[in-house]
């Protein structure tokens, strides 16, 4: 989650109170507090809500929590007489555009760095990585309406940012930083996505680069905002956020003509909602009027609109209320988490084991009284451990992640004594006897179920020892069983057995042959078991 | 003072008439080695009713070499005597201890060898080194030099010398019980009542016993096996499912849209397998395209079939609740779970690809999110966290949502875990009304916690010494 720089001068100038108080509550909000810096706090907010992004976004809230200005903001939009046409071949490849001038904003680096920390914020939260959402922010005096969304071809050329020379769209997407970081996003197409004023100057290569030309700087007066993407709800959402931030910080916003339609409106939604409904889902208490006054803290407006309802209304940053829950939930956090009374239902319900823990518990049970310590291994491991070093042929239903971290963690484990062999493996310095157990769940094709392994490693590790213990196991479940002579290569020829229950075989015993010993780095040896429980369901 | 045992108290008996002796007239009377009674007069020497006085001696013998030639005489001094004036160095060689014999002859200047001739100097009087031959006890300037040869060996001798302390005279005079001491009790004595005249030895408590190490359960599943008893408890039934999940049920039925970034190959362990989509899918797909029947307007644009049917190692037990909630729709359902789950993490102390997570539901009529803070409350103050407090939280599957933090000594305010009302487009898809009232846990940042590890590895990858080490019983719940 992106952090959040808020300066405490410029947060106590927006917010109207002291930054003691803003910070004791800030965490009743949602804030997860990073750390105190000389001049500002750092801090994290969930994904859901980006119009906490900026500082002006945290005051804008605060404002409204702590009662110093509460109800929807309002923000007014006049028409900038500006206007933006977007390119018909664009649809498939980047078709939406949103957009905004914003007048008389005052910056500073200070403001620059906050709004360039939006902008990244978005692009993570709203944008997935500028996929969805990208931004640009333009000095608009550097250019000259109507200005253009195109698609262009790919050896147009212009400075990008940072940049000194003229590059063609290609050299950008192979060159550029920002090229080799996000070209994937339209290289796939022939025609890049361009945004051009009436004199045919770039202003940006959405969604990779903004051009040189029309860098923002303290000198910038007046700002052209592009979103573009692949969502229009997105896009929109993202131009509602950084308008109302630099609003908040008294900018003047104005309306561009984008395909001949006004954009953005800032108007907040309405929603129509139930205060019995709101009642039954936070189990507390409330009016109309009481739950109107919460909400209004939230900077939500509400109306009584009769019998029971509320009309709300939503602020256009607030794109994560999409359900009337989402409001009730501002209603508790305006109530307070810490106000709640926690309690528990009065109704009755009986709690149960399920079948395959009372067995493992069983199996625990019978094995740790057989002298074995208990292990709980990964089930992500390698076909190497698995298969290779224990000389045995690759399972069939063994599942392989597709895009595994390491080369440790490839496969789904099919059996656990592998697994106990590791364990040894990573014990090897430690004092002998080591007899250990494990038992959890293996996968095979699309069937998770249960094994137990056991191994026993000291110098008169033996054949006797294994079959004593798989016979004490087998009895203590209640198996009545036989045992054949096994082929199982992991083990040594004439000294292990296969487990048979009901003419199946379900396990295998024996002295683990040397070469698998040495394939762990073990030089003593090992007498090992392991039975598949599948056997206790039938 | 701590009981004698039957031998001190024989050789107290012994000291009382003889007051002062050495081992070896003890030894005699007791029956018993040298080596026994000073181990006994130690023993007594540490409860202060006899001493033991050590004298270390140091002096000299003739090793087996060095008595060879005690009678006749060094080999030098030998192979000296054996011929008169001069010899052929050829010839000289032919006496055995030549090859010793002519080196020391020349360094001590008894001979001069010219043209292979072996020529006397003069006389060869006896020097330091063969009269301390003769008399190693007497020392004396030769013996360093017949050490260095390996003829003679230092001996140290040690003497003790034992007495009894009036202390001691006291504890005799008082009277001790004589009887023989038994070591281990037989079926016969039991049986015959021999045992009650018997004197068995006593053992000394002070000293440690060798350690055995029982078989255990490990250390994490006992504090596992806590949290499900909790539960059980409280009255939840207990889940269970396959760690291989659809997508599907891992996150679209969970109202996650399809493009979060949890759903990224980066994030999410991907298996290659799909799965078939179950009955009543599309009621999933219209919630996530706009809201479906509930009041929500959807994660918007076109929610596509084939995301949801790949396959992923489960990234939490969440699709395991919702399952059992379509097949159990009827209220009150209170179920948990405990089970693995997988995110794609590279291993450091603090990750793991995958690790426990504790999942509750409740889902009954009337329920709120009032009656979710008390499970929660009940739950944490049970497993001993009894200061907990709630902050908003957010998960893409419930609304409202909260984040519990209890208190730790030593670390503040600790996040432990998240929780929620499950939200209608989670619960309409399958015509469940009811709410649902849901929370999860990371068990194994409890175990951290619990446990004072700092290294999660040690969960999975474990130190043997270190679960034999573990008690099995650590107070558990307060």
């Amino acid at each position: 989650m992106p952090i959040i720089h808020l300066p405490y001068t410029y947060l106590e100038e927006l917010t109207g109170t002291d930054r003691d108080t803003i910070i004791e509550r800030l965490p009743m909000i949602g804030a997860d507090i990073e750390r105190f810096e000389d001049n500002q706090t750092d801090v994290e907010f969930f994904p859901d809500r980006p119009d906490l992004f900026s500082t002006e976004g945290v005051a804008r809230a605060m404002r409204g929590f702590l009662g110093i200005e509460t109800g929807c903001p309002a923000y007014t939009v006049k028409p900038s007489g500006v206007t933006f046409s977007i390119d018909p071949k664009l649809e498939g490849i980047r078709p939406f555009l949103g957009s905004a001038v914003i007048r008389n904003v005052s910056l500073n680096n200070e403001r620059i760095e906050t709004l360039m920390g939006l902008q990244e914020a978005l692009h993570w939260a709203v944008g997935r990585g500028r996929g969805k959402v990208a931004i640009g922010v333009h000095d608009m005096d550097t250019v000259t309406a109507p200005f253009s969304y195109i698609a262009s071809p790919r050896d147009r050329s212009f400075i990008p940012l940072d940049f000194e020379e003229e590059m063609t769209l290609d050299e950008i997407m192979q060159r550029h930083p920002k090229g080799i970081d996000y070209a994937h996003i339209v290289d796939g197409f022939d025609l890049m996505p361009l945004i051009a004023d009436a004199k045919d100057n770039v202003l940006s290569f959405p969604p990779i680069i903004n051009g040189e030309l029309t860098t923002v700087t303290e000198d910038t007066k007046n700002i052209l905002l592009d979103c573009t993407g692949t969502d229009e709800r997105a896009v929109m959402t993202a131009v509602n956020i950084i308008c109302t931030a630099l609003a908040e910080a008294g900018a003047t916003i104005e309306s561009v003509e984008v395909n001949g339609a006004p954009m953005p409106s800032l108007a907040p939604r309405t929603r129509r909602v139930s205060v019995d409904e709101c009642v039954r889902l936070l189990g507390i208490d409330l009016d109309a009027g009481t739950m109107a006054a919460l909400l209004a803290k939230m900077r939500i407006g509400a109306d009584p609109a009769g019998e029971g309802f509320l009309d709300v209304t939503i602020p256009c940053y607030r794109a994560d209320i999409m359900h009337d829950w989402d409001v009730f939930e501002d209603v508790a956090i305006a109530y307070g988490f810490d106000n709640f009374n926690a309690e528990l239902p009065a109704s009755f319900t009986i709690g149960s084991e399920h079948p395959v823990n009372v067995m493992a518990g069983a199996v625990r049970r019978i094995v740790a009284g057989l002298g074995f310590v208990e292990m709980m291994p990964f089930t992500l491991t390698s076909e190497r451990v698995l298969f290779g070093n224990m000389q045995r042929e690759p399972a069939k239903g063994a599942l392989r992640v597709m895009h595994p971290i390491s080369e440790e963690q490839t496969t789904v484990r099919t059996d656990i004594l592998p697994l106990l062999m590791e364990t040894l493996q990573i014990n090897h310095h430690r004092e002998l006897p080591q007899r250990i157990f494990a038992t959890g769940d293996v996968v095979e094709g699309r069937e998770t179920f249960q094994k137990i392994a056991a191994v026993s490693i000291h110098t008169d590790a033996d054949f006797s020892e294994i079959y004593a213990t798989a016979d004490a196991l087998l009895r203590e479940l209640g198996l009545a069983y036989t045992v054949e002579e096994s082929t199982d290569p992991a083990f040594i020829d004439g000294r292990r057995g296969d487990i048979i229950v009901d003419g199946k075989k379900v396990g295998v015993f024996g002295e683990i042959s040397p070469a698998v010993i040495l394939n762990f780095e073990l030089d003593q040896p090992v007498a090992a078991l392991e039975l598949d429980l599948r056997v206790l369901w039938t | 003072m701590e009981e004698l045992t039957y031998n001190e108290k024989r050789l107290m008996v012994v000291l009382n008439t003889v007051s002062e002796a050495e081992p070896a007239v003890i030894a005699g009377e007791l029956n018993t080695t040298e080596e026994a009674v000073v181990q006994f007069a130690h023993l007594c020497a540490d409860k202060g009713i006899a001493t033991l006085e050590r004298t270390v001696r140091v002096d000299y013998g003739l090793t087996d070499e060095g008595k060879q030639y005690s009678t006749l005489g060094l080999p030098e001094r030998q192979v000296y005597a054996s011929f008169e004036g001069e010899i052929p160095m050829k010839d000289l060689q032919a006496h055995p201890l030549a090859r010793i014999a002519v080196g020391w002859m020349k360094k001590k200047g008894w001979i001069a060898i010219e043209k292979g001739m072996v020529k006397k100097t003069g006389d060869a009087p006896e020097g330091d080194d063969e009269r301390a031959l003769r008399d190693p006890a007497a020392g004396g300037d030769g013996i360093n030099e017949l050490i260095r040869r390996g003829l003679i060996e230092e001996r140290e001798s040690v003497s003790y010398r034992i007495a009894i302390t009036p202390q001691g005279k006291q504890l005799v005079a008082d009277g001790l019980d004589l009887r023989e001491e038994v070591g281990a009790l037989t079926r016969e004595q039991i049986i015959s009542g021999a045992w009650k005249d018997l004197n068995l030895r006593r053992y000394s408590v002070g000293k440690l016993p060798k350690k055995v190490w029982p078989g255990k359960v490990h250390p994490y599943q006992h504090l596992i096996d806590e949290m499900r008893q909790i539960l059980l408890e409280m009255g939840f039934e207990e889940m269970q499912g396959s760690i291989i999940q659809s997508s599907f049920w891992n996150f679209d039925a969970l109202f996650q849209p399809q493009d979060h970034p949890a759903r990224e190959m980066q994030d999410t362990f991907f298996l290659a397998e799909e799965a078939d989509l179950p009955d009543g899918w599309e009621a999933v797909r219209d919630v996530h395209e706009h809201g479906g029947t509930t009041s929500s307007a959807g994660w918007g644009g076109v929610w596509n079939q084939d995301k949801a049917r790949q396959n992923v190692l489960r990234t939490h037990t969440t699709g395991l609740s919702i399952q059992h909630l379509t097949k159990n729709p009827e209220p009150p359902v209170k179920a948990f779970c405990i089970g693995r789950v997988y995110r794609r993490e590279a291993i450091d102390p603090t990750h793991t690809p995958e690790f426990e997570q504790l999942e509750g539901i409740v889902m009954d009529d009337g329920v709120s999110f009032r009656h979710l803070m008390g499970f929660l409350k009940e739950f944490y103050a049970r497993m001993g966290f009894e200061n907990v407090r709630f902050r908003p939280g957010y998960f893409p599957y419930t609304e409202p949502s909260v984040e519990p933090e209890v208190w730790v000594d030593g670390l503040g305010w600790v996040e432990l875990g998240g929780a929620g009302i499950f939200r209608e487009e989670v619960t309409a898809p399958w015509g469940i009304s009811t709410p649902v009232l849901a929370w999860g846990l990371g068990v194994s940042r409890v175990a951290m916690l619990r446990m004072g590890l700092s290294d999660l590895r040690q969960l999975y990858r474990s130190d043997i010494d270190w679960i034999k080490e573990y008690p099995a019983y650590t107070g558990g719940r307060n």
